[in-house]
């Protein structure tokens, strides 16, 4: 019987070991907390972590790769990040300049960031962020922390387009601030000229210009920029007098527009002076 | 070869592909899946030498394995033992040089890996959130596929050490 059953364990001996191997696996598995196989992998575990950090010296170079792809992102953000806190502590400084105006203006000022400008024609403008829904009308003067900016022309709703001091379409009666000297200040498409200033008249280089307040147009008493060069041409009959803006043009981004409502009565009796005995 | 070197010789190579395994390999982790070398072994093993002898070297190896692995400990044992036994299933004494150095190699490590990795995370998974047999039947897969691209270089290398066509 014996002999029989060793040789049919023979015959199948593959299955036998195989089983046997099964079955003592699922034994250990299922001694997994017994105390002896907790032992020999602690050994174990020890033997095997000084060969692994042995090995660690060799660089992980996919890890790594990996790893560069994470910085360079986070290198990407935070320059972004950095240049946006840049951005603001700049946005900060300006709008603490223009602040000071507001608080100093006594009529009511409009916050406008200036969307689009061209400075490199004979007609330059300039547009704003804010149109005839946040309360804006053609003509009314737009300013900046260095004095008069240009004057609205067209409104839309949502944004609106003023005419730069460095305009050839545009006027501004002015004065002289030490001198009290009148003047009408235009650009000629090179440079910002104080004119029909006669020469005897008292101005010098350094002199600043402001709003006469004799148009209709302008509130007196914001600055238009100061005299750079002064010349008296023997054939002329006034003095050439060149300003350099108050403003740095290139470098605008925010600006007020003031909210000076032009005197009805006013305007209808020059109308009306113009009619009647012509310019 | 004497049996006794023989033996030592296995004994070695194994212990040899488990440090490698264990060390190196995860070097090469794509997605936390490794190629199992000595899964590769085995069913080199079970081609030369028979059902029994990659049977009880599963064993061996697995056992192993779970020494140094943190998982179930008998998991590896349990799966390598299976999955050797069924690679003897193509042992054949006559074609032992072709099999090895062609596609039926690769062939026969991707039954295997894929019969070894589905008892291995069918147990492992036990317990996980989320459906353990398809987390078992994706993470088989994945892993099936690595080794058996890996075990592309061993039968290139023998099929230029025996001269045989790989795609015979």
């Amino acid at each position: 019987m014996f002999e029989h059953l060793y040789e049919t364990l023979y015959e199948y001996k593959e299955y036998v070991v195989f089983a046997g191997l099964v079955v003592l696996s699922l034994i250990f598995i299922a001694l997994n907390d017994s105390v002896q196989v907790k032992r020999i992998r602690s050994v174990s575990a020890v033997a095997f972590g000084l060969v692994q950090q042995g090995a660690n010296i060799i660089p992980e170079y996919l890890g790594l790769h990996a790893e560069n792809e994470i910085l360079r992102r986070t290198n990407i953000d935070l320059a972004d990040e950095a240049q946006r806190l840049r951005e603001a502590k700049l946005e900060n400084f300006r709008l603490h300049e223009l602040l000071k105006i507001k608080e100093q203006s006594v009529y009511p000022l409009i916050a406008a960031k200036v969307v689009s400008k061209n400075l490199t024609l004979f007609r330059n403008t300039l547009t704003l962020n804010v149109g005839s829904d946040d309360g804006i009308k053609e003509q009314m003067c737009v300013i900046g922390d260095g004095g008069l900016i240009g004057i609205v022309t067209i409104t839309g709703t949502h944004y609106c387009i003023a005419n730069l001091l460095l305009n050839t379409d545009f006027r501004v009666s002015c004065k002289v601030q030490r001198s009290r000297v009148d003047g009408i200040t235009s650009w000629d498409g090179s440079a910002l000229l104080l004119k029909n200033v006669v020469k005897t008249r008292d101005v010098k280089p350094g002199d600043i210009v402001m709003t006469s307040g004799y148009s209709n147009l302008y509130p007196p008493d914001i600055r238009v920029g100061i005299v750079s060069s002064v010349q008296d041409q023997p054939s002329a009959l006034f003095k050439t007098i060149v300003l350099e803006p108050g403003i740095d043009f290139v470098k605008l981004e925010e600006v007020f527009v003031l909210q000076f409502v032009q005197n009805n009565e006013r305007r209808t009796l020059e109308d009306a002076a113009v009619q009647r005995f012509g310019k | 070869m004497s049996n006794r070197t023989h033996y030592i010789s296995s004994a070695a190579v194994a212990l040899l592909l488990l440090v490698v395994q264990t060390v190196f390999i995860p070097f090469f982790a794509v997605g936390g899946y490794m190629p199992d070398i000595l899964l590769i072994w085995l069913v080199y093993i079970a081609v030369r030498r028979g059902q029994i002898e990659a049977t009880l070297s599963g064993f061996a190896v697995g056992l192993l394995q779970d020494i140094i692995a943190t998982r179930f400990f008998g998991l590896a044992a349990l799966a390598k033992t299976v999955a050797a036994f069924c690679a003897g299933y193509f042992f054949n004494d006559n074609m032992i040089e072709q099999t090895l150095g062609s596609y039926r190699y690769v062939m026969i490590v991707a039954i295997t890996s894929f019969i070894h990795d589905f008892i291995l995370f069918a147990i492992f998974f036990q317990g996980a959130e989320g459906s353990v047999l398809f987390l078992t039947f994706k993470s088989s897969f994945a892993a099936t596929i690595y080794t058996s691209l890996f075990c592309i270089f061993p039968m290139f290398i023998f099929s230029r050490k025996y001269r045989t066509s790989w795609v015979q």
